[in-house]
């Protein structure tokens, strides 16, 4: 697999759902290993531009999402969705190895303990998932994002179902193991905006058309207690706000 | 980290049962001791001859007394029921996977395994009858048609309510057909297809008994239904009660081994089937 992180051009010329126009005209670039967060009030269409990124919905005509190497993106991107989507059939282990066992792989169970190991479940690798709490299962969905190793990760309001300070922790975790990779992180949370992402995009009006935000100057993962992560993340809820 | 797991059930166990778990036997239990007391006072007090109504000590001697006859009948009519159960597990269950592989299918043959279950057993069980030569085999396609239905229904609701975020996942995973069939599909119905088996363990013994009566004493298979049936012709009451124990006692205890299979299946992972703490 090429580790190497491609940047994304994504074009939308539009797109309408059973007559209702639901993105506007839409150009967006996510640069290459960074990760780029992407906010707007709800029905804005943010999850509808995730499913097409991950190719789960058709694109529609005169659209395009190219990576910059110029290889197609199939097979190249992971997911991560609000609910942790962990089989309840299977014990932890076995859910970190789903994609390698679907694709008939090796299970390198090796590497999925380590992963287990690194989100802090070391020990659970044989518990249900019904065994764990919601941000243990939220964490066994990142280890098995990880597990992937698709150099674009698309994460769609990951960590909104757990508690802040669990919350809090994920975020520094899934931002130290997802380093260098093109992440698309849709999210609800400002704060969670102004501290894991390189690049702020608002989606905002109807149809729905895309706007830079500005981040502080400080790399990621920013510290939250940061005044000017702080002020960023205070002035980026205001107009959402607004936009709502 | 601060996330704990779900704490088990803590509550003080007696002889390995909970408070609430030994009012749950004991209750209903009572109940009944107290509804056969009853019935035997009001037969004695009354002296309701046997031939009317017998006494539920009458009842229990002549089962006793009639065990051998009454088991063997016990016996033929279970075979029935348990080949009727499992023809209609299995069909059910190819059918369902059919049914979520094509939805053309599923809309061309559904509507007919509807009428198949609202047509009255009773009604055609004659006619079965006479077509099909062999008796036994008459017996077990009404037993079957009339436990069919619920696990073709429960398992095809089953498969098709996989969850829409794990199939994009599947998809994301490069998954093909036939593993978003045996690894989500199959496993997320599971629960819908035991609760249907369920169900069907009890219409397959009543299928199987509605048959052995309207086939009657032409029928050379002489199960409980066609022992009901004798015994009402000779007058022997008791006997005929007996019968009909064994046959209730059968479908309680199909029930229960239905609900123990469910149980063990589940246990592990779904909700339907672990113990949690009381919110």
């Amino acid at each position: 697999m090429d580790h190497r992180a491609p940047a994304l051009d994504i074009a939308i010329p539009g797109l309408a759902f059973g007559g209702r126009q639901v993105l506007g005209e839409l150009r967006l670039r996510l640069p290459a290993g960074h990760c780029t967060a992407l906010l707007g009030p709800s029905g804005v269409g943010k999850s509808t531009l995730l499913r097409l990124v991950a190719g789960l919905l058709p694109l529609p005509e005169g659209a395009w999402i190219a990576a910059e190497d110029g290889a197609p993106l199939t097979g190249r991107v992971a997911w991560m969705a609000q609910q942790d989507l962990l089989l309840p059939w299977l014990r932890l282990r076995q859910n970190v190895l789903l994609g390698a066992r679907l694709r008939g792989e090796r299970t390198d169970v090796a590497r999925a303990d380590a992963l287990i190991a690194s989100v802090g479940l070391s020990g659970r690798e044989t518990a249900w998932p019904s065994e764990l709490s919601g941000g243990m299962r939220q964490r066994a969905a990142l280890a098995r994002t990880l597990m992937e190793q698709r150099p674009v990760v698309l994460m769609d309001e990951p960590f909104s179902a757990v508690d802040a300070p669990t919350r809090h922790r994920l975020q520094d975790l899934a931002a130290r193991l997802l380093a260098g990779r093109t992440v698309l992180l849709v999210t609800h949370d400002p704060l969670e905006a102004m501290r894991l992402a390189h690049h702020v995009v608002m989606l905002r009006g109807a149809p729905a058309t895309a706007e830079e935000i500005r981040v502080p100057a400080a790399p990621p993962p920013r510290d939250a207690s940061d005044p000017a992560v702080m002020a960023a993340a205070a002035a980026l809820l205001e107009s959402l706000a607004a936009a709502a | 980290m601060s996330n704990e797991p779900p704490i088990p059930n803590a509550d003080p166990r007696y002889f390995g049962l909970t408070a609430d778990g030994w009012a749950r036997v004991l209750a209903p239990l009572l109940v009944g001791l107290l509804a056969l007391g009853a019935w035997e006072w009001a037969v004695r007090a009354n002296d309701v001859p046997s031939y009317i109504l017998p006494g539920p000590v009458e009842v229990w001697n002549t089962l006793l007394r009639d065990w051998h006859t009454l088991s063997v009948s016990l016996g033929i009519t279970l075979q029935i029921t348990f080949a009727a159960l499992l023809v209609a597990a299995v069909l059910g269950l190819l059918l369902a996977v059919l049914f979520a592989q094509s939805r053309v299918v599923e809309l061309s043959l559904f509507p007919y395994a509807v009428i198949l279950q609202v047509t009255p057993i009773v009604a055609i069980a004659p006619l079965i009858i006479i077509w099909v030569n062999d008796v036994r085999i008459a017996l077990l396609i009404c037993a079957w048609i009339v436990a069919f239905f619920p696990i073709l229904s429960n398992t095809t609701i089953g498969l098709n309510s996989a969850d829409h975020n794990l199939l994009d996942l599947f998809r994301l995973y490069g998954a093909t057909r036939w593993q978003v069939l045996t690894r989500l599909r199959l496993p997320t119905a599971m629960p819908f297809f035991l609760a249907g088996l369920k169900i069907s363990g009890g219409l397959a013994l009543i299928g199987a008994i509605v048959a052995e009566f309207v086939a009657g004493t032409g029928g050379s298979a002489s199960g409980l239904a066609y022992r009901i049936l004798e015994a009402g012709y000779q007058l022997q009451i008791p006997r005929m009660f007996a019968a009909l124990l064994l046959v209730s006692a059968t479908g309680i205890a199909i029930f229960l081994v239905m609900t123990l299979i469910s149980h063990l299946a589940l246990r592990s992972w779904h909700e339907s089937a672990m113990t949690r703490e009381k919110g």
